[in-house]
């Protein structure tokens, strides 16, 4: 078969000394930025971009992707320790595995998310060798009406996530689309609701709300009088650091589930991974026999959307590797890295560049091997890190988020809007409501809205187009009937409520 | 423990040399003694960015300091430009301004906090990427003068894709539809990337875009393009026609890409830079790469900073009458 | 805690909340009132502090009294920002203010977090009121904010009720020590930054942080922050190669 040659010959050039050291650089580097919190892989791609100048084109496209999924590892790392998503993708993770770390669990979380991303990384990197060129197909299936549809859906699992009350969850969203209205209209230009701040010109940055609303008010929650005990607790409860066999049984399922809805999804250019991760942990909370164990330190809840995000990870590159067209912003850049290099790719690129296209492809199973060889022993030193006197563990925080908020623009307005949603996310805790709903609601706010109105546009105002159009009217059908999934169990939900209140 | 004294004394070694890094070029008392910082006001990997970077490098080899690329993105560019007006008019701080952002933001923008020709020096102009007019693979007209018959005749029906309010492929098709006359629908996505994707995919009918991000596309057949906005065909698309041969000589745009400095840069500093930038663009290796990106280099009597000036002031009277309207 | 609270405890309640709900619904007037005693001494733009004092007193009292005298007679004359601040904002929420003087809180914690959200809502629905609406088959800037604007009031709305009509938890504390350090340590490294570069603003604000704690110890966090600070000095410029200042630009200089 075509596919072993080709595969074959990939790794005959992925495994030369200069493309292995260049994988394992970028897996460090990678690992590093997804652990910084607010350092997103953007400025450390545009960064590592002039170093890239002296580099052979292959090599050079191995490190930068390496840094870009071995972010997505790191990135659970904050998520579970301290609360802190440093990349949209890792919110639904912060959930569970904060959670969890809470209870003592932080190990087995960390373990679980490398074991969950590595098989996610490897099932998804053979899907791109195997199914590259057709599932290419997808990408270009979704019109304006199918995003919007897909966003709309994706909205319906934040409602489902949410742990406590349904009315406050959707009030959450809302607030989010709100704020991801702020910055200029897409179609006419027109400046909303910036009160002529050049910083707001383009909307509040996702690193500055996640790092105000989860980062910095999680340390004020932590510095209040009566938390220290907690701290404590935690400090004192850390168990083992490998997750028990109960524990690899519970999550299996999840993470096929979370690698199979990742791998689909990640191919959608544009929101596609960060609805894998929300929608994979929905789907594990409706299978649950006992969905009240979600939010609460549910180790599927980790499993499931970890493993999601890194499958999206690796088939983002399917529409750069067969339509030459970057899915993302990070794809940009890799766009632009080929680009010095005189490569432009385009939909010939796998013809014309077989070594390039199958050395990244062999790359990024190695890479992912090397990850989870850096990752698992790594989990040891993140939960020794836990045992740090917390009076010196949060200004250390503040300045890693504060110098990462920085580094995303170079804007030093963003650091101060950062802590001002530090305290609006401290008033969202007193008066419970949640976060990560918030944060979904801001992410896929822009991109439902842009896609309605380019729908609309281009059907001339017609909004039958939502549902003439099958992929559109299946997706729509399925937010409908998850909607219904989740309100008719709400006059029940009182219920519920007491029995976990007891169970505390 | 071990590991944080080992830190604090990698730490102590990196200051001390980095200690030592400013000292020793203090000696030298010609600009520049340090590192210099250029403004791009696009994201990494865009053209602009890839052209500063080309031509940067080589300059930094020429001064023997650093030019460290700063991407500040936001706004069509202009948080970038209000930033780089602002700067210090030391000669530390430059940009690479392009047809947006000194020229086409005069009449998009009405509360601009800046002026190309009142806060800027100009310096050198860098590289131009041609403008090119695409299409959907199955789009009916065959060429520019089908097309042109075609749009005007359906002008209610047509979408025209663009990459957002001021982008390069917004304003250009801004132009070519004021030419025409014709006021067609246009569908906003963000940025270059998501604008071709609906291109390829057929979502959309045509659009206006810089030659970079379109010769893959056409070479492998996904889009077609009808004509090429330069006095000259491209040699990365030779069989593409010029407006002028295809009976449009009136649509020309071109997306240059220029340095320049804040207002009050003094002159020799403003000459040694531009020098560089010369230098620069006559490099084999420099010229090379840009015109692998399908950029055209200009010719010796466009480098100077006096034509740079010329540029800007003609390019702000060629755009104004085209946007004012359409905001 | 709540059941030993008598009646009258519940009513002098109510009142500090009123109290605070009418501090709300002047809040954007008495901030603009603040940020415009700073073009005194020339920073930032906009207008000076009399203009501001005496256009938003008459766009509470007169302007939009007026304004909706206007629109019940039929004038379509288009009102002032700050007049409409007044109509949107401020209003809605004053009644609010008086409405809970009169009503049983039973659940302090929903029904002050609704009413503080109905503000959100509603002042993104007067900062949204200036852009264009639907036109034709275009959607316009402003449809979808006033869209969602309109319902998140009405969610927040919901939430209020709810804290009315069913039992809940009462306010959970505020501390002040740790927002106000946490707080003061970004702005300061925001404000630092640029002019005095890593080494400085990330000591500085280091020390700022912990003194939110009462846990800290002093000489064991300047030598841990000392130690991140170098840290950080090495790990962001040079490791990932990130632009910043490493000291102050006086001294490079």
């Amino acid at each position: 078969m075509d596919i072993f040659a080709n595969l074959a010959h990939g790794f005959a050039v992925a495994l030369s000394p200069i493309n292995l050291l260049m994988c394992l650089i970028g897996a460090l580097v990678g690992t590093l930025v997804g652990v910084l919190p607010g350092i997103g892989t953007i400025a450390t791609v545009a960064m590592l971009l002039p170093i890239t100048f002296g580099l052979p084109p292959v090599g050079a496209l191995i490190m930068l992707a390496g840094i870009y999924y071995g972010a997505q590892y790191g990135g659970s790392t904050t998520s579970i320790l301290v609360n802190i998503p440093g990349e949209a993708t890792s919110v639904v993770t912060a959930i569970d595995g904060h959670q969890m770390a809470k209870q003592g669990r932080a190990g087995p979380a960390l373990a679980i998310a490398a074991i969950g991303s590595f098989f996610a990384g490897c099932v998804a990197t053979v899907l791109i060798a195997v199914l590259g060129a057709p599932l290419t197909k997808l990408a270009l299936a979704f019109g304006p009406a199918e995003y919007f549809s897909l966003m709309v859906l994706g909205l319906i699992f934040a409602v489902v996530l949410a742990k406590g009350s349904v009315l406050k969850a959707i009030a959450m969203i809302v607030f989010g689309l709100l704020l991801s209205m702020v910055g200029s209209d897409i179609e006419t230009g027109a400046s909303r609701m910036a009160f002529n701040i050049p910083e707001l010109a383009d909307g509040l940055g996702f690193a500055t709300v996640a790092m105000g609303v989860f980062g910095f008010a999680e340390i004020i929650r932590n510095l209040d009088a009566g938390a220290e005990m907690n701290r404590d607790l935690v400090q004192q409860k850390i168990t083992g650091l490998m997750p028990t066999k109960k524990d690899l049984k519970d999550s299996a399922p999840a993470i096929l589930r979370g690698t199979a809805l990742g791998s689909i999804l990640g191919i959608l250019p544009g929101g596609g991974a960060v609805i894998a991760s929300f929608a994979a942990y929905t789907l594990e909370k409706k299978l649950a026999k006992n969905p009240s164990r979600f939010g609460r330190g549910a180790i599927e809840g980790v499993a499931a959307p970890e493993s999601a995000n890194n499958a999206a990870a690796q088939t983002s590159f399917i529409p750069l590797l067969t339509l030459g067209i970057p899915p993302n912003a990070v794809m940009a850049l890799m766009v632009g890295a080929m680009t010095i290099h005189g490569i432009v790719p385009g939909p010939q690129v796998m013809q014309k560049q077989p070594d390039l296209v199958w050395g990244m492809i062999a790359s990024m199973w190695i890479g992912n091997l090397m990850l989870i060889i850096i990752n698992l022993p790594l989990v040891g030193i993140w939960v020794r890190l836990l045992r740090v006197p917390y009076r010196l563990m949060f200004p250390s925080i503040v300045i890693f988020c504060a110098i990462g908020i920085y580094s995303v623009n170079n804007a030093p307005v963003d650091v101060i809007l950062a802590g001002v949603f530090g305290l609006v996310g401290y008033w969202l805790i007193k008066h419970d409501f949640e976060p990560a709903p918030l944060l979904l609601g801001m992410v896929l706010g822009p991109l439902m809205e842009e896609n309605l109105r380019r729908a609309l546009l281009i059907s001339r105002g017609d909004w039958s187009v939502f549902l003439t159009r099958p992929l559109s009217a299946v997706l729509l059908a399925i937010a409908a009937f998850l909607l219904t999934l989740t309100l008719l169990p709400m006059l029940r939900a009182k219920r519920d409520e007491v029995f976990t209140e007891s169970e505390n | 423990m071990t590991s944080i004294r080992a830190l604090a004394t990698g730490a102590c070694a990196a200051a001390l040399a980095s200690l030592c890094a400013f000292v020793a070029p203090a000696k030298a008392q010609t600009y520049p003694t340090r590192g210099i910082t250029m403004i791009v006001p696009f994201a990494a990997g865009g053209p602009t960015d890839v052209i500063s970077r080309i031509v940067t490098a080589h300059m930094a080899q020429t001064f023997g300091q650093s030019i460290i690329i700063e991407n500040v993105v936001g706004a069509g560019g202009t948080t970038a430009t209000t930033r780089a007006a602002r700067a210090a008019n030391d000669g530390y701080t430059l940009i690479t301004g392009h047809m947006g952002t000194h020229a086409a933001s005069v009449p998009l923008y009405p509360k601009l906090a800046y002026h190309p020709e009142k806060d800027f020096e100009p310096v050198a102009l860098l590289a131009g990427t041609p403008i090119l007019i695409l299409a959907r693979k199955d789009f009916p007209p065959k060429d520019l003068k089908e097309f042109v018959a075609y749009v005007k005749a359906n002008a209610e029906k047509v979408n025209a894709a663009h990459a957002g309010i001021g982008s390069v492929s917004h304003v250009s098709c801004e132009l070519l539809h004021s030419i025409l006359d014709i006021k067609p629908v246009g569908v906003p996505f963000n940025g270059t990337g998501p604008a071709m994707n609906a291109l390829v995919a057929g979502q959309v009918d045509y659009m206006c875009d810089q030659i970079v991000n379109a010769v893959p596309q056409i070479n492998a057949g996904t889009i077609k393009a009808y004509a090429i906005a330069t006095v000259e065909r491209n040699p990365s698309l030779p069989n593409v026609p010029t407006t002028t041969e295809a009976g449009l000589p009136a649509f020309q745009a071109q997306a240059w890409n220029a340095m320049f400095a804040p207002k009050g840069t003094s002159p020799a500093i403003i000459a040694s830079l531009n020098a560089a930038a010369i230098k620069a663009l006559d490099d084999e290796t420099v010229k090379k790469r840009l015109l692998e990106l399908g950029s055209v280099i200009p010719g010796p009597a466009d480098r100077t900073p006096e034509a740079l000036a010329t540029l800007v002031k003609n390019e702000i009277a060629k755009w104004t009458p085209v946007l004012k309207p359409a905001t | 805690m709540a059941d030993t609270m008598g009646h009258s405890a519940t009513a002098t309640r109510n009142t500090s909340v009123a109290i605070g709900f009418c501090l709300l619904a002047i809040a954007p007037q008495i901030f603009e009132f603040i940020w415009s005693i700073g073009t005194i001494f020339g920073w930032g733009a906009g207008r000076g502090p009399a203009t501001v004092l005496i256009s938003h007193a008459t766009a509470l009292v007169a302007g939009a009294p007026a304004a909706l005298i206007g629109a019940a007679s039929g004038d379509t004359k288009k009102a002032s920002s700050d007049v409409l601040l007044a109509l949107i904002y401020s209003y809605p929420i004053l009644v609010v203010a008086i409405v809970t003087l009169f009503m049983t809180i039973r659940s302090a914690q929903d029904y002050v977090g609704g009413v503080i959200l109905m503000a959100l809502a509603l002042f993104a629905l007067w900062a949204s009121s200036d852009l264009q609406g639907m036109r034709g088959f275009s959607f316009g800037a402003g449809t979808a904010p006033r869209m969602f604007g309109g319902l998140l009031v009405a969610l927040s709305a919901g939430i209020a009720l709810t804290g009315l009509l069913t039992d809940g938890p009462a306010m959970a504390h505020y501390a002040w020590r740790g927002p106000m350090f946490v707080m003061a340590a970004i702005v300061f490294f925001a404000l630092a930054i640029r002019p005095l570069g890593v080494v400085v603003s990330a000591f500085v604000s280091f020390m700022i942080a912990a003194t939110g704690s009462h846990e800290t110890r002093w000489l064991e966090a300047a030598i841990v922050g000392a130690c991140l600070t170098l840290g950080c000095a090495i790990l962001f410029p040079y490791v990932l190669g990130l632009p910043m200042p490493m000291f102050p630009r006086f001294l490079v200089q």
